[in-house]
């Protein structure tokens, strides 16, 4: 297992260099997920292809390191796996890939990103999906 | 007369607290910079409770056994002592609760539910803590009254060239904190009280950070109600004040019912008890109230002005060394109009990083909102980062905190 360095070091980097950072054109769905208590937001896109896959995913936010690289991290993670896999993707994964030691204290920082994907999925599947950003509204996580 | 504070040394009175001789992990020792949130205890606080509990635990009030004597007096004589401390006229103006925010509770649920009517304006102030906001607006919410805001500065100080204004709308009530929790402001409270006053409304003074760091005297204050917490001021969690005028406290209905809180219970109704008891209902915070007692003796034998001094000694010097990391930005008024709290950010890193970081170190910062989202707001910030100080705080610990941003700033940099 990596040690707490390695950790941090790995959280670091996908701070600094977000994958998949920006917005996308002509997205399915986009959710936005806000955690009032330390103000970090997240902006999901995600574009569907056959059997609702995920062809293409991309985040925008503002916040700690732990939020904004949980974030990079949950694209690489939702890339090419089904909506309905996307929602049942568990907040270990996110916990044990940025080290449990490091984000413990910070569960809500670092689920935020993949708690916004996962309702992305579901309100994709209840037909009220939204498609711009700028109608998204902030929901709290 | 003026008087000249007393001076203690901090250095040796950090002995006294036994929390400071530890260490967060193996060799690195605690720097605890979090004290607006909760002091730490000193020996004598512990000790009290301790000696309660083997010596002379039993519940109070109607016992005729020894140790319900005992522990009656114990618990009064804490009361006996907060009086003192606050230069109360009588203990029947001391009422014990949970922690300042009952105390307010109290108060809007009390005074509030029987004095509120529709259209009735309360003012408080933007910087309050969430404690002295929730309350009034639920209360506003519930009988339909208005809400006028005293704002705040650039500067971080109450802005009152407004305030004719707002007490021209006849406010039944005026609730200003005495000090800020985020930016340290010590607001002029006694002015704002006598301007209140005039105008009919009462006030209410939210005291929190005020009561444990500098002398607080009700009689000059001006205020009508106060409300503190114990566990800010050296004592156990558990246990708050509310102060107020007797004659008010006279005419309020009883906040919560139940045991201790009335004279006499028919099946279908009851009397209430005589003040303070009033508003204790339930078998009280005892070993707490001995506990605060303890602590405010401990507080009284160093002298509130010697306590006041140290801090803004401290600091002045943390906002001096703060300013000087490139990047950190303090919020609030100068040294000389605030106590002991720096709230800060620094560029590009979120305050939650910063205290993360630090605490590696063990330094003990508070990153968030600090329950004043609305006076992060006034200022465009989701967060800061906050430093504050007691007694037991040596310019060592700024230090500590200085080294530690410099090593935030070069992971982030």
């Amino acid at each position: 297992m990596p040690d707490r360095q390695e950790f941090i070091d790995f959280i670091l980097d996908h701070y600094e260099n977000p994958r998949h950072h920006g917005a996308l054109d002509n997205p399915d769905v986009v959710m936005r997920g806000g955690n009032p208590g330390c103000g970090d937001i997240v902006t999901m896109y995600l574009k569907l292809g056959a059997d609702e896959r995920v062809e293409e995913v991309a985040f925008e936010g503002q916040g700690c390191t732990i939020s904004q690289a949980a974030a990079s991290i949950v694209t690489e993670k939702v890339l090419g796996k089904t909506l309905a896999e996307v929602t049942t993707l568990n907040h270990e994964l996110v916990v044990e890939e940025m080290g449990r030691e490091v984000v413990e204290h910070r569960i809500r920082c670092a689920t935020l990103a993949l708690n916004t994907v996962k309702a992305a999925g579901r309100k994709y599947h209840s037909g009220q999906a939204t498609k711009s950003a700028a109608e998204a509204p902030v929901e709290d996580f | 007369m003026a008087t000249v504070a007393k001076t203690f040394s901090a250095a040796e009175r950090r002995a006294d607290f036994p929390i400071l001789a530890r260490e967060v992990r193996p060799g690195v020792p605690l720097v605890y910079l979090d004290s607006a949130a909760t002091s730490q205890k000193p020996l004598v606080v512990l000790e009290a409770l301790d000696r309660y509990y083997r010596h002379s635990n039993a519940n109070v009030h109607r016992g005729i056994h020894t140790l319900a004597e005992e522990a009656t007096a114990l618990y009064e004589g804490g009361r006996e002592k907060v009086k003192r401390f606050i230069n109360a006229a009588s203990t029947k103006e001391v009422i014990f609760t949970r922690n300042a925010t009952e105390a307010i509770n109290l108060v809007a649920y009390s005074w509030g539910r029987a004095n509120i009517h529709a259209g009735d304006v309360i003012v408080y102030t933007a910087m309050e803590h969430h404690s002295n906001l929730v309350p009034w607006q639920m209360l506003a919410q519930e009988k339909g009254a208005r809400i006028a805001i005293i704002p705040v500065t650039d500067g971080g100080e109450l802005d009152l060239s407004g305030l004719d204004d707002i007490l021209a709308r006849q406010p039944r009530i005026v609730c200003v904190s005495q000090m800020s929790n985020v930016l340290g402001t010590i607001n002029p409270v006694t002015e704002i009280a006598a301007r209140a006053h005039a105008a009919g409304a009462l006030v209410l003074v939210d005291a929190a950070q005020s009561v444990p760091h500098l002398p607080v005297d009700v009689r000059t204050l001006g205020a009508d109600f106060i409300a503190f917490s114990g566990h800010k001021m050296c004592g156990p969690t558990g246990i708050g004040v509310l102060w107020g005028r007797q004659a008010l406290l006279e005419e309020m209905p009883p906040f919560m019912g139940g045991g201790d809180m009335i004279r006499r219970v028919y099946l279908d109704s009851f009397k209430p008890n005589e003040l303070p008891h009033k508003f204790e209902a339930g078998t009280p915070a005892i070993a707490e109230s001995v506990g605060l007692g303890a602590a405010v003796d401990y507080l009284s034998g160093l002298g509130m002005e010697a306590v006041q001094a140290h801090e803004r000694e401290i600091v002045t010097y943390a906002l001096d060394r703060l300013e000087e990391v490139p990047g950190v930005k303090v919020y609030g008024p100068a040294a000389n109009r605030r106590g002991g709290v720096a709230a800060f950010s620094l560029e590009n890193v979120h305050p939650h990083d910063v205290a993360q970081v630090l605490d590696r170190d063990g330094i003990a910062i508070r990153a968030g909102h600090h329950c004043a989202m609305p006076l992060h707001d006034r200022y465009g910030l989701p967060a800061t980062s906050r430093a504050s100080f007691y007694l037991y705080n040596v310019p060592e610990d700024v230090d500590h905190l200085i080294d530690g941003l410099y090593k935030v700033k070069k992971m982030f940099g």
